[in-house]
């Protein structure tokens, strides 16, 4: 398989990674810091080993969003949004951070960084880029692209997409990923001219594929159908969680109109009015709470959106192995027809169809020197089959082997991930939990101190 | 709101009013734990951010409380304050043990009422009988007609939507058996209404249908009075503090009405909310079913969003239970009282016309007519018990809804207690083997 060629003066060590995870730890939940660290290092560490002549370390961060006017291809003017990339290199020694390289990229370059590294590496478990169109809407976010939330969250979802390249083993050391942060005009230039959209595998010889392999991987086959279950799972995850957000939000507002009628009641009253002001204040910044407590939950559910789509990069590996053993059987296949096509050439004997044959019955026997002629194109064809075969059955069991190896890490990787996104969703509803709870408390206290004894 | 019978009465608490020392006892009870007069930590303090201002005059928990200290537990210590007041009761009335009954013609709910009193007009010290919704009412309109000139407390609406409500589910023939008993204790702690000869028959009668067949009249000198008033004098303008309570009342039914509309539109939201969540959950069941090491944790979650759901739909309950009846039962009081007011105008209405006439006639000068001093008194004292009545269900209001708000706010605290223990338990499991690898 095809690898990008280690330039040492290129290579970057894999940046500390923070999937979207949040840094701020001040939800009152201790989440095992050592493990924490013993992992950050574990990746570090692993690649350590790997690339042990790099003295520097990479941060990679997309720091800024702008929204841009310019002419697209068709010379029609267009709005779109660019981000900032921002790369520093941390020195050793004192820690401190030193600001290399930035530039501005819009996200069709993304996708083309994501295209080129799906062809080059297909046996890697590319990370996902984050959702084109705002997917799985709750009435309060805007399907608008140009929305400030989905702008901020699409900046977060392309800053995790470069600080995982940079943290895997094998990605991190690509060129044009390299060049990605580094170089700003000419790199859609130096993209194509990999020509990498030709080696693209076309898509119809892909789905085709699943249909007609005789002696697939099982490992394979039970991952694809994981994978296929998985994003079923979280699609339907993703939809219900957006309506149960909507409904709540309107259980929250509701609320509000309290507080409107509390006022005017407390107008009438005497010594209950004083409690009853102070019910309806509690009942506005309950109502105003649900906005802060949604906005966390969309955190949750980005994490959970970058699983769906990684299952798709996951299928694909599958796709791709299926793909090769197909090439690989129809080779086989080929090369036993022809060796058999040779065999009765020369016994004499029919018993494969070819039209050469049929020609022969019908309009007569062919001269012996046509028949020499024809079995030494065969041995030839054989020969070359058999090599073709050989390097076939190579690169197969190759890619099984890198592949599986990277599929290992990922799921490594996707359990820690997960995990942590539950834990931190439920900090999150605990927090929630306790502020709400607090908030009904203070106003309790507050009205029995009022309502005068 | 008062005391009753040893046995648990779900409106005080957990031990009634004999069992739990009294407030202004020194701490030589037994239950006053950590005798002095500082609260003790788990009632106050768990809850409360050490607000001196709630500091009671006696500490201690009651005995065997299981629930931890809540705003609600800590209302009905104040409320004891509120009603004991120096006076002692007497009498004790309770609403309970509904029961069904299938007759050939038709099919209702029967509730027993029991009745403790030391009082004279009571014969025997306790009595128990049993009645139904159409003996309130009867006993209701007995006390409209025989005490006019005070505020009857309101019956739960007597109809149901049919196929809207089932008037024999469990749920409400609970939420009206509460608000029978209410009306009952209301009564009770009236010192007029308290007395009245059709209150002691309906909670003494074996059968009371004899004496709803025999029509006693048992009209009071007032009640007799003002049933004489004839309507057709007008009232020219009502007295400033009657207009003020006219204006209160409008205002008040109103801004109860919003509440009403708001609450049950909360609710429908709280039920839709609750039908995406019993949907939720499950799917992370679905999700766990595929995986090997976030199979627990998922399961977790799942289980976690599950119980956080039931508690949603208890609290819901609560509110559709104890909230809603408590503001249309108000409501109701206001409509009520609005015709007394109005009862009271006619009484004027009839003073002054009479007055006036004898003011035009010119013999009879200056003595006034027996019948003309008859109604000044008979308006004097609808003032005198309407005034009275009025601070009396001021009070009562001010309480009632004290307990009902803080009830909410209590009832809210417990659902997100629910939720925070169910999110706080599942966090071990879910960061567990995180090291193990």
């Amino acid at each position: 398989m095809e690898q990008a060629t280690p330039d040492p003066e290129r290579q970057l060590q894999p940046a500390p990674l923070e999937p979207l995870g949040r840094s701020d730890a001040g939800l009152g939940v201790t989440v095992d810091e050592e493990a924490e660290r013993a992992r950050e290092e574990g990746s570090g560490g692993d690649t350590m080993t790997h690339n042990n002549f790099w003295l520097k370390k990479i941060e990679i961060s997309v720091s800024e969003a702008e929204k841009r006017t310019g002419r697209n291809a068709m010379n029609m003017q267009e709005t779109y949004t660019a981000y900032l990339i921002e790369t520093r290199s941390v020195e050793h020694t004192d820690g401190q951070s030193v600001l290399t390289d930035s530039l501005w990229r819009r996200y069709s370059e993304f996708e083309l960084l994501r295209n080129y590294l799906l062809v080059y590496y297909p046996h890697i478990v590319v990370p996902p880029l984050p959702e084109k169109r705002a997917e799985f809407v709750w009435h309060k976010l805007s399907a608008d692209n140009m929305d400030p939330d989905f702008v901020e969250r699409r900046r977060i979802g392309l800053e995790n997409f470069l600080l995982r390249i940079a943290s895997h083993p094998i990605l991190c050391r690509d060129k044009i990923f390299y060049l990605f942060l580094t170089q700003e005009g000419n790199w859609k230039e130096t993209v194509n001219e990999t020509g990498f959209q030709l080696k693209a595998d076309s898509r119809l010889k892909a789905l085709n594929a699943t249909f007609r392999v005789k002696n697939p991987d099982k490992r394979f086959t039970d991952l694809k159908h994981y994978s296929d279950e998985l994003q079923s799972v979280i699609s339907h995850l993703l939809r219900v969680r957006a309506r149960v957000a909507d409904r709540l939000y309107g259980v929250y507002k509701v609320h509000g109109n309290y507080g409107r009628v509390f006022s005017e009641w407390s107008a009438i009253e005497k010594e209950m009015g004083d409690g009853l002001q102070s019910a309806g204040h509690h009942m506005d910044v309950y109502a105003s709470s649900i906005d802060d407590i949604l906005e966390d939950e969309e955190h949750y559910a980005d994490q959970l959106k970058e699983y769906l789509f990684y299952a798709e990069a996951l299928r694909a590996v599958c796709r791709k192995h299926e793909l090769m053993q197909y090439d690989l059987e129809i080779a086989a296949q080929d090369l036993a027809s022809k060796k058999q096509q040779c065999e009765e050439l020369a016994t004499g004997t029919v018993r494969t169809f070819s039209l050469k044959g049929m020609t022969t019955k019908l309009f007569g026997q062919e001269t012996p020197e046509q028949r020499e002629a024809r079995i030494k194109v065969l041995e030839e064809q054989i020969n070359e089959g058999e090599q073709q075969l050989k390097s076939k059955n190579l690169e197969g069991r190759e890619f099984v082997k890198n592949a599986w190896a990277d599929i290992e890490r990922f799921k490594e990787q996707k359990n820690r991930d997960l995990k942590e996104a539950l834990i931190s969703y439920a900090v999150m509803q605990i927090s929630m939990c306790k502020k709400l709870s607090g908030l009904h408390l203070v106003w309790t206290n507050s009205y029995l101190c009022f309502s005068a004894l | 709101m008062a005391g009753g019978p040893p046995k648990a009465l779900p409106s005080t608490g957990p031990h009634s009013l004999r069992d739990m020392p009294h407030p202004l006892a020194g701490s030589s009870s037994e239950e006053a734990v950590g005798g002095d007069s500082t609260p003790s930590p788990d009632l106050l303090m768990a809850r409360s951010f050490g607000d001196k201002d709630l500091i009671l005059p006696n500490g201690g928990t009651p005995a065997g409380t299981s629930s931890p200290a809540s705003s609600s537990s800590l209302l009905n210590r104040l409320q004891l304050d509120d009603d004991i007041d120096g006076e002692t009761r007497d009498l004790f009335v309770v609403v309970d043990d509904p029961k069904k009954h299938v007759c050939t013609m038709e099919t209702y709910i029967t509730y027993r009422i029991t009745t403790k009193s030391t009082r004279v007009e009571f014969d025997l010290p306790e009595y128990s009988v049993r009645r139904r919704y159409q003996d309130f009412d009867w006993l209701r309109s007995k006390l409209e007609e025989s005490q006019p000139t005070h505020l009857i407390p309101p019956l739960p609406e007597k109809f149901v939507v049919k196929g809207v409500v089932d008037r024999f589910s469990e749920e409400f023939v609970e939420t009206r058996r509460k608000a029978l008993d209410k009306f009952l204790k209301r009564i009770t702690d009236h010192p007029v209404l308290s007395f009245n000869e059709h209150f002691n028959i309906f909670l003494t009668a074996k059968d009371l249908n004899i004496y709803k067949k025999q029509g006693i009249a048992l009209l009071t000198r007032m009640g007799e009075s003002v049933k004489h008033v004839t309507g057709g004098y007008k009232l020219r303008t009502r007295p400033l503090e009657f207009a003020a309570i006219g204006d209160y009342l409008d205002t008040f039914a109103l801004k109860l009405g919003t509440i009403d509309r708001i609450a049950q539109r909360i609710i429908k939201e709280e039920i839709e909310y609750l039908v995406e969540l019993r949907e939720y959950g499950p799917v992370y069941s679905t999700w766990s079913a595929l995986e090997g090491e976030l199979a627990e944790p998922l399961e977790g979650v799942s289980a976690c969003i599950g119980n956080c759901s039931t508690a949603l739909e208890e609290l819901t309950d609560d509110m559709t239970e104890d909230f809603l009846p408590v503001l249309r039962e108000y409501i109701l009081y206001s409509d009520s009282m609005k015709s007394v007011l109005k009862k009271r105008d006619q009484v004027q209405a009839e003073y002054e016309a009479k007055l006036e006439a004898v003011a035009l006639r010119k013999e009879d000068r200056p003595k006034v007519p027996a019948d003309v001093e008859k109604c000044q008194d008979r308006m004097e004292c609808f003032n005198a018990d309407l005034k009275a009545d009025m601070e009396r269900w001021q009070n009562n209001k001010r309480q009632d809804f004290r307990q009902l708000l803080m009830g909410m706010a209590d009832k809210n605290i417990q659902y997100y207690e629910k939720c925070l223990m169910a999110w706080e338990s599942i966090i071990p499991l879910l960061q567990e083997k995180q090291e193990a690898k």
